[in-house]
């Protein structure tokens, strides 16, 4: 299956099957590039990688917000803000399966900073699909578009949000 | 020896001295707030007892209750820990009058040295050199002028406390280090010194590392430094643990700062490096036996380091993290030691102090310690709450820290470098590859827990365990 994962902001493409039961061997591409793994989950959100030579143990905290979800992955040292897109939550809508019908209007969960625009306005956009990228405690989360529609007010690149301010309406 | 032993603190201090009862053979007995019911105090505790609501000021800072509880459970001694009343007179003279021990000083020994002005008057009739200044005030800009001249410039204009306007001068020190002298006396006249603490790794004057030698001790300071603090504690009439501070300049001097009449929470670096047990010592000299030793029997071995563990996120302002420990891989291996008040599946709450516990390492010497620290921090793998643990590693990774060329504002003027390097790390492609794989596990997995067969070669019942876990635990 084809993900899209937002890794500290930027878009990766990565086509992945969950492996077969009993099995630690993971075959993905990332960015088009094979990788070959051999992953065993531990505990809840913690994993152990053999990858490239190396021995990584990979812990996965899910931080969920009003209205994005994110993951707040490390692995040797190094932090990283994902957030993943399920193909099928892009045809469901929201991931719920209920798409919100008339104006809707799309406000920041908490004060942040709109990091990236990801579609302009007049634009039409399908329901799950990311209207843009904002971070809020050091965590980027994407906005998606509650329904299909047109995007008609968006909030622009670098601007500063307060709690329950308006980043995007789509009609 | 006492029977039963009333712990009036929680976290990680309330299970060490719990666990030094146990160790004695000594009954305990603790007490929790209503957000503490599931603490590891509570868990490791023989009996435990509600002391109120979560807020302090109803639980633990409550002298009537605690008396009441050790009452009611049998208690004939008291140990506070530190913080909330552990250097409260009250608590202590509460205590007497219930006839249970106080696990400290005297609440006299308390009330001379625990207020900064008596303990300075003390000190200075003791021989004991404070940082060169006025004690009283200053009238004039003449007489100011007289007085810089004679302390030598730099000098720093203070303002006195609760006193207005009124100003005093003070020989400003060029980086002073924070070394601290551990002591201990008996019943019977006699008080040692257990050697120093160095504390100067301090983020707004709270410590942060803390070791023992420390990297500028010779036996001569030690030796003088030691002599001045009990020589103080002696004049008190000082019983049980306690601690005296001092400011250390480049060339030796030392200057009395202020006196901890209560067991530290860097005690352990003092326990790794005397192999003495601090929290026995205190419970034995309460329960008034001897010091079991003589000052020259006391010998240091290696080196100690300790770090304290945080629930906060350094890189957003400190703000503590409260929140469930979703996971947690405790350190262990040669010279580790653990002194923790959490366990995995523990909420931190937002009522306390967000300490989860000590993290401390010993090696033959200042070197090693530090690389067993680094290591074990990068063992300790907690997730749910943010820690302070990767602020702690730059630390300890630092060029200056690992040269010993530290003073109380070194952390205050590095953290914003330090900060900065834990977020310019190079990039690593591995890394980001084995992440992306493992968010993907974990988004597939809780997408649908029940199959949940992903990439672990465990048996079917330990999945099937797990699974129902997760459900279970998700539906809270």
């Amino acid at each position: 299956m084809k993900y899209e994962i937002i890794v500290n902001g930027a878009r990766r493409g990565v086509e992945f099957a969950p492996p077969a039961n009993e099995s630690s061997r993971l075959s993905a591409r990332i960015e088009g590039r094979p990788v070959e793994a051999d992953v065993v989950r531990i505990s809840r959100g913690v994993y152990s990688v053999l990858l490239g030579g190396r021995s990584l143990e990979v812990t996965v905290e899910e931080q969920s917000m009003k209205f994005a979800s994110g993951l707040l992955v490390r692995a040797s040292g190094r932090e990283f803000q994902m957030e993943v897109i399920d193909p099928r939550s892009w045809r469901r809508g929201h991931g719920e399966g209920i798409e919100l019908e008339g104006r809707q209007k799309i406000v920041a969960p908490m004060p942040g900073k709109v990091v990236r625009v990801l579609v302009e306005p007049g634009q039409s956009v399908a329901a799950g699909q990311g209207l843009l990228v904002i971070e809020a405690m050091k965590m980027q989360n994407e906005i998606r578009s509650p329904k299909s529609g047109t995007v008609e007010k968006l909030a622009v690149e670098g601007q500063t949000v307060n709690a329950g301010e308006i980043l995007a309406i789509v009609s | 020896m006492f029977r039963k032993i009333l712990i009036a603190n929680r976290g990680e201090i309330a299970v060490r001295i719990a666990r030094a009862c146990r160790e004695m053979g000594i009954a305990s007995a603790a007490v929790f707030s209503e957000a503490d019911r599931a603490a590891l105090h509570v868990r490791l505790s023989d009996e435990a007892y509600p002391i109120g609501p979560a807020p302090s000021r109803e639980s633990y800072l409550r002298i009537d209750k605690l008396m009441d509880i050790a009452r009611h459970a049998g208690c004939d001694a008291l140990h506070p820990g530190y913080g909330f009343l552990a250097e409260n007179p009250d608590l202590a003279r509460a205590c007497s009058a219930n006839h249970i021990a106080f696990i400290g000083p005297s609440p006299e020994a308390m009330e001379r040295l625990g207020s900064k002005t008596a303990a300075r008057q003390l000190a200075a009739r003791a021989g004991v050199a404070m940082v060169p200044g006025t004690q009283d005030t200053i009238e004039t800009l003449n007489e100011a002028g007289n007085i810089a001249r004679g302390l030598g410039y730099p000098v720093l204009l203070k303002a006195v406390a609760g006193g207005g306007a009124r100003l005093y001068l003070e020989k400003y020190l060029d980086r002073p280090r924070h070394i601290e002298i551990q002591i201990v006396g008996d019943a019977h006249g006699h008080i040692v010194h257990l050697g120093e603490r160095e504390c100067s790794v301090q983020r707004r004057h709270q410590k942060v590392i803390e070791e023992s030698p420390s990297p500028i001790m010779t036996p001569k300071l030690r030796r003088a430094m030691g002599e001045a603090a009990v020589r103080l504690a002696t004049s008190a009439g000082y019983t049980n643990a306690g601690t005296v501070e001092f400011l250390v300049d480049a060339a030796h001097n030392f200057y009395f700062l202020e006196v901890n009449t209560r067991l530290q929470v860097e005690h352990p670096v003092t326990e790794m490096v005397t192999g003495l047990d601090l929290v026995k010592l205190q419970i034995r000299v309460a329960a008034g036996e001897a010091l079991p030793f003589a000052q020259e029997d006391v010998t240091l071995a290696g080196h100690a380091v300790e770090c304290r563990l945080y629930a906060e996120d350094p890189a957003n302002q400190f703000f503590p993290s409260p929140g469930k420990i979703l996971s947690r891989r405790a350190p262990s291996g040669p010279g580790i030691r653990l002194d923790d008040g959490v366990y995995e599946g523990f909420t931190v709450s937002t009522e306390y102090d967000p300490m989860l516990g000590k993290l401390i390492a010993w090696g033959q010497d200042r070197a090693e310690a530090i690389a067993r620290l680094d290591r074990a921090l990068g063992e300790h793998a907690v997730t749910g709450i943010k820690t302070n643990s990767d602020l702690l590693l730059a630390i300890l990774r630092d060029p200056e820290f690992l040269r010993g060329e530290i003073f109380t504002r070194w952390l205050d003027d590095r953290l914003p470098s330090l900060l900065r390097e834990g977020q310019a790390r190079e990039s690593d492609a591995v890394a980001e590859d084995a992440a992306i794989l493992a968010a993907l596990l974990q988004f597939t997995g809780t997408k649908d827990a029940a199959s949940a067969g992903i990439a672990a070669p465990e048996t079917p019942s330990r999945w099937k365990r797990e699974a129902r876990f997760e459900q279970v635990d998700r539906s809270k």
